[in-house]
């Protein structure tokens, strides 16, 4: 079974007024594990659309889709709810932390959305967030956090799934350093491509912060709904 | 309901506005119906608790007493009737107890007069002095809140409008009748003081309002066919039939009703408010894999904790209101009532809890991303 995400000839429309416009054009991409990829463009360029697309949160009109094996477009919303519990791990724009909930609960929510907390996922995530240099903050709540605490507890929430190099889940990060100043947005994307080297993760992150580009392997642009690879991402920084 | 106690304990204070309101609404559930039962066991103590399945009336009576005039000599047929394991005549007549000729207001005291055969079924258990007997026609046994009165045991005391008086030789508890309170007297003294006036029996002989029965498998239709000019129900038919007493309970019902739909319709918006409040939150779980189920669990746990508290504190202020309270007024909770009305007030708050729930169920978790292009 294929590992990572495949999208092939992606299209998506959306109807404005009589007329029909294609937000995502023909889109096609492959992301394999252990891969960084950054797509960047304009803002109305499509961006969202196509990380919602892959993130199984919106249906594409055409074309086909495949994350870590599972064609998403012939799914139901209950088995895409699924995927995105188990084979996703979202990095939103502003963290999106439940309110609530201490930096330990944030990951262990996740493991409860799918069933009983184990003692291991317990410890795993405990580990995780000591990585991540959240140790002393495990019983904070989101409140008690500077933007980058909950920028990388965002992130630790994205891991928390298959920890295990085989079955390694997807992360999508959507402009994870638009509320973050310039040392602590190094810092964050750093992490997040550390973490997907060394976990063996697919990653995409949208972004038109073009200081972030550095870290990734792959840079694509999006422009009116066309998805074009850059020739190299250190040609978008000079370029861009 | 991880999530929703994790909730609860962080947001206390909104929590605990809804929490003030429904205690309130469950106080005054408990109230109402609390006054409703009293008022219904005041009217109707003595019927209620009598140990009869079935009631004997006149033909066209209504299920009235006060309506109904039969001769006791039908007693001897009814009692060979199939399922009739015992038969018991009654009368009742409202009458005023008049202390020692006494003028002043308070010494004056309504009462109903309730005609037994002494040793019937239908006496009702003493809790001090002695029973009633044939032997002492005017001895009569009264319900204990005519202690309250200024009544004891070996006190005489005048019927207003008569010559006749009573002793009172012993006390009963719980027994009224009309919302007055119940004189138990031997069948002969009843008739004496019910037909005082020449012809007022209509010249039936042994004259009574009704027939008691004891019996499981009664079939009224069979004893109406078989004694003429007769009108056989059940108790509570004949409870049912006693002036007054449907409209009242009418009144209080009505009351109940109204404020358990008005408070599923509060409880109902002041929840989907709160989910309102929370979309982008549950957009975000759902973002990240939560499903519908789940959430649907949490909203629905932390109504029923909130619910399930707001009815305990609920009760607890109505056993305390009720301990309070002026000794006359007509309050009575009972155990089974309360657990009811405690029933019906949680199943009220999930099921206008479900509003919510389907809120939930049509977020789009793609609002969580922060955009929509």
């Amino acid at each position: 079974m294929t590992k990572g995400l495949q999208m092939s000839e992606v299209t998506k429309y959306y109807a404005e007024g009589s007329n029909r416009i294609a937000a995502l054009d023909h889109v096609s991409i492959s992301v394999e594990p252990g891969e960084f990829v950054a797509v960047v463009g304009p803002s109305g360029s499509g961006k969202s659309t196509f990380l919602s697309i892959a993130g199984a949160l919106l249906k594409a009109s055409e074309g086909d889709i495949k994350l870590n094996g599972y064609n998403i477009s012939t799914l139901t919303a209950k088995e895409l709810s699924n995927i995105r519990l188990q084979e996703i791990g979202f990095i939103m724009q502003s963290s999106n932390l439940v309110p609530y909930l201490n930096v330990l609960d944030q990951l262990l929510i996740v493991k409860r959305m799918s069933g009983k907390v184990k003692r291991e996922d317990k410890e795993f995530a405990t580990k995780l967030l000591e990585e991540l240099g959240l140790g002393s903050k495990l019983k904070s709540l989101p409140e008690e956090l500077s933007g980058g605490e909950k920028q990388r507890t965002a992130i630790a929430r994205a891991l928390i799934n298959n920890p295990n190099i085989i079955n390694p889940n997807i992360i999508l990060a959507d402009e994870p350093t638009a509320s973050l100043d310039t040392k602590r947005a190094h810092e964050v994307v750093s992490l997040i491509a550390q973490e997907v080297k060394s976990r063996q993760k697919a990653a995409i992150m949208v972004t038109h912060d073009e200081r972030m580009l550095e870290y990734c392997d792959k840079v694509y642009r999006m422009e009116d709904g066309k998805l074009l690879l850059a020739e190299s991402s250190r040609s978008v920084v000079t370029h861009g | 309901m991880f999530l929703a106690m994790k909730e609860l304990m962080h947001s206390k204070m909104r929590f605990l506005m809804i929490v003030i309101i429904f205690v309130l609404i469950a106080w005054l559930v408990f109230i109402l119906s609390g006054l409703g039962n009293g008022l219904s066991t005041l009217a109707a103590s003595t019927f209620k608790t009598m140990k009869a399945d079935y009631v004997i009336f006149e033909e066209g009576s209504q299920s009235s007493m006060g309506k109904s005039l039969l001769s006791d000599q039908l007693m001897t047929e009814v009692e060979l009737l199939p399922n009739v394991s015992a038969a018991a005549p009654m009368g009742t007549t409202m009458a005023t107890a008049l202390k020692e000729q006494s003028t002043k207001n308070e010494d004056k005291v309504d009462i109903a007069i309730i005609g037994i055969n002494p040793g019937s079924f239908l006496e009702p258990a003493i809790i001090e002095g002695e029973s009633l007997s044939s032997g002492n026609p005017t001895g009569v046994v009264v319900n204990s809140t005519m202690k309250d009165e200024g009544y004891n045991i070996g006190d005489i005391f005048q019927l207003d409008g008569t010559t006749e008086s009573l002793t009172i030789i012993g006390y009963v508890e719980n027994q009224t009748y009309n919302h007055v309170a119940s004189v138990f007297t031997p069948m002969a003294e009843w008739r004496k003081i019910t037909f005082a006036a020449p012809g007022s029996d209509k010249g039936v002989a042994g004259p009574v309002n009704a027939i008691m029965l004891q019996g499981k498998d009664i079939d009224p239709d069979l004893i109406n066919s078989k004694l003429s000019n007769t009108d056989t129900v059940t108790r509570a038919a004949a409870v049912q039939g006693m002036p007054g007493y449907k409209e009242e309970n009418g009144t209080i019902l009505m009351m109940l009703a109204f404020l358990l739909a008005i408070s599923a319709f509060v409880l109902g918006v002041f929840f989907y408010v709160i989910t309102m409040q929370k979309t982008n939150q549950f957009g975000i779980m759902k973002a990240i894999g939560a499903s519908n189920r789940f959430l649907g669990k949490a909203i629905v746990s932390q109504v029923f904790v909130l619910s399930l508290t707001s009815i305990v504190v609920g009760i607890l202020l109505t056993y305390g209101t009720a301990a309070i309270m002026p000794k006359g007024m007509p309050f009575k909770l009972e155990t089974s009532l309360v657990v009811t009305y405690s029933v019906i007030l949680l199943i009220i708050a999930m099921l206008s809890s479900m509003v919510s729930v389907r809120k939930i169920t049509k977020i789009d978790p793609l609002k969580a991303l922060g955009r929509v292009e």
